[in-house]
């Protein structure tokens, strides 16, 4: 054997057992039985799940949501002194933001200028002039975003998914993705609570009654002489009856005051209105709705849901911040028993605050509110040292089980709206990769036969070659890392295409050579030299765009450019490298006058 | 064995007929897609529900079914919106725009909705009657055509660039032609169908792009390769010479790709449809065009400047 041939041969071998190495993981992996896989310890799977060629979500299942940063809403929590003028100017940035395709700050800025807003007025805190408040701003946002990624990253942990990936998108969004999770209701909800936890003095009674006093005069006030159609109206149309008042809405049970399910988009409408907005504020208070409804026998027989309504003490005690641990349980006693609780444990300095607030409040009713919803509101009996408390009202041992982790993980800084979220249910997945592999298997099968049947011999080299190329090229993406979606398998096609072209080209040109009178071993040498040239100008164009495309696309097309551009690489390799061997091998062997092509 | 060897097909004698074919394809495709796309909640936001029923249901049953979806402090009716069958009888998807005002979870609502109002037809298990649910607010869906947009033409500038290096700028503009021909005509007979565009389509037609790009440079480099020897006299004659001597590599190679896209049609399940048929008849156009367009613009282009 010649020094040529045998430092090829040696490159070959080098490179296909580097494809098999690098697949091997996936493939032991995706033969294992479910037993088996149960039976592997933790380090032992992440080591199979590093190593294995991800199934993209479009494939296995599962949740890809991305979370978007509410930035106008962290701007009005930083804000201070707001007035009309700025409450205006909120709701103008929100929508020109959600209509632009800029940089939240550009928008701020800009919007800001042409509203003329003073900025120092409400943002003193973080600076005297505009540049030095929009830099501190957008700092803000930045740090909120990776405290956003913190909890979310900590939650999805604790909920226990295999191969999270949560990753920063831009300067305002987070990708989460949960692959093979069955429940994307109860995902979506963990994620997307904010998990602020707040304990709010109840007020009393007396002030409750003057709330509600003040408001129904400012409605009687802004409807005037309109009332008497609306009361022969309300016959009909019950939704129109918060024009009769605040009062009217109200009914009394068990010493608290309820409001009816279907009465919650007045209650609301009510409440933004800006004169009751400025009572409110100016009594320091607010008024939230209980999370669990209680259901009872309206007026004419039929049963009806009815949401508790607190009126609170604006500024909470203490929020979620001083929680240092929260645990699901099953209340042992009282008129709870058996019902699903969360435990929590605050750290010293809460525990510390804990006791002063409920000794400086016997006989003050406290509320647990969680996301701006009261979940329980009990009478403060006595001063309670230690800095534990319990949170009830829960309707299942799942809620109870998400709320802890999300006490126990952190609230987010600010709200998270979903902007984009694509579930596929496992179902559907298994039946696109059952489907897929069965196709691409016989697809390769029948191209095989096809390039067997034109070539003869040479055939069988170029089905070896393309063969190389897929389990190349699926090592490769194995070493990425990477991970296959459909897009990717449309990739991966066009890369099988490619190959069999490549090696198409260089037949074609060898079987012109051999039509010019030339001999076998000439004939391969010019026809490979000069086929060369057509296929590197031909996979560097493809490769050029697959390069671009990585670079601009997003998710599927990433997915698509990835696979296409190390496919041309891989497919080069093979058609040029590896069939040009196999035919040097065997015509320097054996002097061959007729080759089978 | 021996196939399409020596041809003499005199291929430029059509030239005239290629183009007037290929306006006509392409004028009525960019009609088409004047009269709109389908397209997807990626690229203008929306929802989009895909449920699996235990049996055959009719789309007038669900459809009346979203008369009254209650959300948590409004009622609306979603029977207006997009309802079809997706595969089967029993598995339906549905579409719809995105509301004002639409509540963090409202996916998930009309699904909960859909499998309370048709419970008597819907699996034991909610996680089995969700089939798929994707969700794209307006602002991101602005933002991911933008992108898939830019994406592609940056990647056709640089081609553009590439072979004007290796070959030169005449033979680009042929290449790029080509393919925006392509593109569009598979567009215009894509939107006949009835399919619509989502970022997986997108990456069909990226699929597309890169397949006849690959075709017409195998034509291109051959007639380069014959214009050393016989310049660029008779250049229509130079090109049909080119086409033959790589006619069998072509029709052996489409032949090859039309199988596996042809078995991925057939076998390859509901959600890849849109994608492999958008191959096939890009396949198809992406052959021919490399003949008709990108040779066929070559002579042409040679011919009015050599005057």
């Amino acid at each position: 054997m010649d020094s040529s041939i045998r430092n090829r041969l040696l490159t070959i071998l080098f490179v296909f057992g580097l494809g098999i190495y690098a697949l091997l993981p996936s493939l032991r992996y995706s033969l294992m039985d479910e037993e088996k896989k149960s039976n592997l310890s933790d380090d032992q799977i992440d080591y199979f799940e590093s190593r294995s060629i991800k199934q993209g979500l479009d494939l296995k299942g599962g949740i890809y949501i991305v979370l978007e940063v509410d930035l106008p809403q962290l701007i009005d929590n930083l804000a201070k002194n707001k007035d009309n003028n700025f409450n205006g100017f909120l709701i103008d940035l929100k929508n020109e933001y959600n209509n632009s395709s800029s940089d939240f700050f550009t928008v701020f800025e800009n919007l800001a200028d042409e509203k003329e807003l003073k900025l120092p007025r409400y943002f003193i805190n973080y600076g005297k002039t505009k540049d030095q408040i929009i830099t501190q701003l957008s700092l803000q946002s930045e740090d909120s975003i990776k405290r956003v990624i913190e909890i979310i990253q900590n939650r999805v942990d604790q909920f226990g998914v295999a191969e999270p990936t949560i990753q920063k998108q831009g300067n305002n969004r987070v990708i989460v993705e949960l692959a093979g999770i069955e429940d994307s209701e109860r995902a979506r909800d963990l994620l997307q609570s904010t998990a602020l936890l707040e304990l709010m003095i109840v007020k009393n009674v007396e002030s409750t009654n003057a709330i509600i006093r003040q408001i129904d005069s400012i409605m009687t006030a802004s409807n005037g002489n309109v009332e008497q159609n609306d009361q022969i109206n309300e016959l009909f149309d019950s939704s129109s009856s918060s024009e009769l008042g605040f009062s009217s809405l109200l009914i009394s049970v068990g010493g608290n005051l309820a409001i009816a399910s279907k009465d919650l988009t007045a209650l609301k409408d009510i409440l933004s209105k800006e004169d009751v907005k400025q009572i409110l504020e100016a009594t320091n208070s607010t008024i939230l709705t209980s999370d669990s409804s209680i259901k009872l026998i309206n007026e004419i027989g039929e049963e009806e849901e009815f949401y508790t309504l607190f009126h609170l003490f604006n500024n909470a005690e203490l929020t979620g911040g001083v929680i240092e641990d929260a645990q699901m349980r099953l209340s042992q006693a009282g008129v709870t028993a058996g019902q699903a609780v969360v435990e929590v444990e605050m750290n010293s300095e809460g525990s510390r605050e804990w006791a002063r607030i409920t000794g400086a409040n016997i006989n003050n009713r406290i509320a647990i509110v969680l996301d701006k919803k009261v979940h329980m509101a009990p009478v403060i009996r006595s001063q309670i040292f230690g800095g534990g408390t319990v949170i009830e009202g829960l309707d299942s041992i799942e809620e109870a089980e998400d709320i802890a982790i999300v006490l126990r993980a952190g609230a987010l800084p600010v709200p998270v709206t979903i902007a984009e979220e694509r579930t596929v249910g496992a179902s559907l997945g298994a039946d696109s990769i059952s489907k897929g592999t069965l196709s691409m298997a016989i697809g390769l099968l029948l191209v095989v036969c096809f390039i067997v049947f034109f070539y003869k011999m040479s055939g069988l080299i170029a089905s070896f070659s393309v063969m190389w190329t897929l389990i190349l090229l699926l090592g490769v993406l194995a070493l990425l890392e990477a991970t296959l979606t459909l897009p990717g398998i449309a990739g991966l096609i066009l890369t099988v295409g490619m190959s069999v072209d490549a090696n198409v080209i260089i037949f074609e040109r060898i079987k012109e050579e051999l039509r010019n009178g030339k001999s076998v071993r000439s004939a391969i040498d010019s026809g490979y030299e000069r086929a060369i040239r057509t296929i590197v100008d031909a996979n560097l164009t493809t490769g050029i765009a697959a390069a671009v495309l990585y670079q601009y696309g997003s998710g599927p097309i990433k997915g698509f450019a990835t696979v296409l551009f190390w496919g041309i690489i891989v497919s080069m390799f093979t058609a040029i490298i590896v069939t040009r061997f196999v035919f040097d091998f065997v015509t320097t062997r054996k002097n061959i006058e007729r080759l089978s092509i | 064995m021996k196939f399409m060897e020596n041809t003499k097909i005199n291929f430029m004698k059509f030239k005239s007929f290629g183009f007037g074919l290929s306006s006509v394809l392409a004028f009525g495709s960019i009609i088409l897609l004047l009269m709109g796309v389908n397209l997807g909640i990626d690229f203008k936001g929306g929802t989009a529900i895909g449920v699996s029923f235990s049996e055959d249901v009719s789309i007038q049953e669900v459809r009346g079914s979203l008369k009254s979806v209650s959300l948590n402090d409004s009622v609306v009716d979603l029977s207006g919106e997009e309802i079809k069958y997706f595969g089967s009888q029993s598995d339906v998807m549905i579409k719809i725009k995105s509301l004002d005002n639409e509540p963090e979870n409202f996916g998930q609502i009309v699904i909960n909705h859909l499998y309370d109002s048709m419970s008597a037809k819907a699996p034991e298990n909610k996680n089995d009657f969700i089939l798929s649910l994707g969700s794209v607010s307006p602002k991101v869906g602005s933002e991911l055509s933008g992108k898939a947009f830019w994406s592609v033409v940056s990647a056709l500038v640089l081609i553009l660039f590439y072979i004007s290096v290796r070959f030169e700028f005449r033979f680009a503009l042929g290449a790029i032609l080509a393919l925006v021909h392509d593109v569009v005509i598979t567009l215009g007979i894509f939107s006949l169908t009835g399919f619509e565009i989502t970022l997986s389509t997108v990456a069909a037609f990226l699929t597309i792009v890169g397949y006849s790009l690959n075709d017409t440079i195998v034509i291109l480099d051959r007639i380069r390769e014959n214009m050393k020897s016989s310049g660029t006299v008779m250049f229509e004659s130079t090109i049909n010479k080119s086409i033959n001597q790589s006619l069998s590599r072509t029709l052996i190679t489409s032949l090859t790709t039309l199988f596996v896209i042809i078995v991925l049609l057939v076998y390859g399940g509901e959600v890849i449809r849109p994608f492999s048929f958008t191959m096939l008849v890009g396949v198809i156009v992406g052959t021919y065009s490399s003949i008709y367009i990108a040779s066929a613009l070559l002579a042409t282009i040679y011919q009015s400047s050599n005057k």
